[in-house]
């Protein structure tokens, strides 16, 4: 029996698609993991009693776990125990996007702290609300803060996303797997495989750091 | 008027203030001297609500402070310039003065930025209203920090040492806009070790010691050798600040 051992124009519309759906899903997971981890942080800002420290402890368990075990127990077990379907994207975006909100809410909360706290006195001093005082006097100088070790951070998650390949979902470590079966070609497709992953995260990271320069430029703090 | 009335405030096992009672009424420029740790920025510090009170009471116009909603009220009515400017580093001067007018009093942004901007001309930082806190020298900032607490339009100014950590230039620059506040009936509490300045601006002197108010004399009377000069505690205080 023959085998279709060499490359196809076709393989690159594969790895095209596999690349599309790694970032699909990378994209799709910060975006959640974002808006959690940022609501987790500012209902600690808040105090808000019993929830924070469930929060908190929630965080440290995403945290101190691997992602692949998290991945298998949501895939897995979570049907398992509660007698529901999930699909492999499902568990996919359940899964990063919660590790992703944990490192996130970790990333927020040390933002939020390192705003020195004379100027929330002053803010609140002249009136501003909680609300007020983070809307205005924090937030902006905790992104500016947070955005170099969440660039850090995403650069780390999109590698992560790899992982999601071992529960079938058809992501571009996916595809390598299957042109590589096919090929038997193996260093030739990690090699291109890990390539697409290596420009996509020098485009977060050089992202990031654009961004990082712009929300610092135009504070002009020295030494910060 | 701001009242305080059997004032008692603790860290800890340490008394910082011990039974405090003040009246500060329109109009008056009231200053609080006393040495390092004797409790005028934490009394301070409990008329504009940073420190909870843990026995007696202080209103500002008959609003309490120790009432949440009171204090929203209260908060409104006076303003507080810091020893350490705490202006926010990421607005420039301009920003920082239209904050609170445009959150807490509702203005608009143009008619902020207008008054804003009116105010800055007035303590020779026109051309830098634009600035941010970083690009400016210590008067300059604490000069915004004047004019933040001024847009406010409160009746009442809180001044919390507020050439401490200046040089004597930078000082100069900064009490000459005070006296100028002084003369046009700004009522002030005015928290300094600056004595002399202190002597030619306010109506009343009030002299703290270990958390507990020593004397409150007008002016005249606390310079007096019957007056104020007759309490040892204060003769010593004044002849070692005039000494350095």
């Amino acid at each position: 029996m023959m085998r279709y051992t060499s490359f196809t124009s076709y393989d690159f519309i594969l790895l095209a698609q596999g690349l599309g759906v790694s970032l699909a899903l990378f994209l799709a997971t910060t975006l959640i993991g974002l808006f959690v981890g940022t609501m987790w942080a500012i209902i600690r800002f808040y105090r808000v009693p019993v929830l924070t420290q469930f929060i908190t402890f929630f965080a440290e368990l995403l945290k101190n776990s691997p992602v692949l075990v998290q991945l298998f127990l949501v895939f897995f077990g979570l049907p398992a125990l509660a007698k529901i379907n999930i699909t492999p994207v499902e568990a996919a975006v359940i899964t990063l996007s919660g590790n992703t909100a944990a490192f996130i809410y970790v990333i927020a909360v040390s933002a939020i702290e390192s705003i020195g706290r004379d100027q929330i006195e002053s803010a609140r001093v002249f009136g501003l609300s909680r609300w007020q005082v983070l809307r205005h006097v924090i937030a902006p100088q905790a992104v500016a803060f947070a955005i170099g070790p969440l660039t850090g951070l995403l650069v780390n998650q999109l590698q992560v996303t790899s992982l999601i390949s071992v529960i079938g979902v058809v992501d571009l470590t996916k595809i390598g797997n299957i042109l590589n079966l096919r090929t038997l070609k193996p260093f030739i497709v990690w090699t291109v495989v890990g390539g697409l992953y290596y420009v996509t995260a020098k485009l977060i990271a050089y992202g990031g750091a654009r961004l990082e320069q712009r929300l610092r430029a135009h504070t002009a703090w020295k030494g910060l | 008027m701001i009242s305080v009335r059997g004032v008692r405030k603790s860290f800890g096992s340490a008394t910082v203030l011990d039974g405090i009672d003040l009246e500060v009424h329109r109009g008056e420029v009231v200053s609080i001297l006393g040495s390092s740790g004797s409790g005028k920025s934490t009394l301070v510090r409990c008329i504009n609500g940073l420190e909870k009170l843990d026995g007696g009471r202080i209103t500002v116009d008959d609003f309490d402070v120790s009432h949440p909603k009171q204090l929203a009220e209260a908060r409104k009515r006076s303003a507080t310039v810091f020893q350490l400017f705490n202006l926010y580093p990421h607005m420039t001067a301009v920003q920082n003065v239209t904050l609170a007018p445009i959150q807490v009093l509702k203005q608009s942004r143009t008619q902020a930025e207008s008054a804003a901007r009116a105010l800055l001309d007035s303590v020779g930082l026109g051309a830098r209203a634009d600035a941010y806190p970083a690009q400016l020298s210590g008067g300059q900032r604490q000069r915004v920090g004047i004019c933040r607490a001024l847009a406010m339009k409160p009746s009442y100014l809180l001044l919390d040492e507020i050439t401490s950590a200046l040089d004597p230039e930078m000082t100069a620059e900064v009490l000459s806009i005070l006296a100028r506040l002084a003369k046009t009936g700004t009522t002030m509490v005015f928290v300094t070790h600056e004595i002399e300045f202190a002597r030619t601006i306010s109506s009343r002197i009030v002299f703290l010691d270990k958390g507990q108010l020593v004397v409150d004399l007008p002016t005249g009377q606390f310079f007096a050798p019957d007056g104020g000069m007759s309490k040892p505690r204060i003769a010593q205080f004044l002849s070692k600040m005039r000494k350095d």
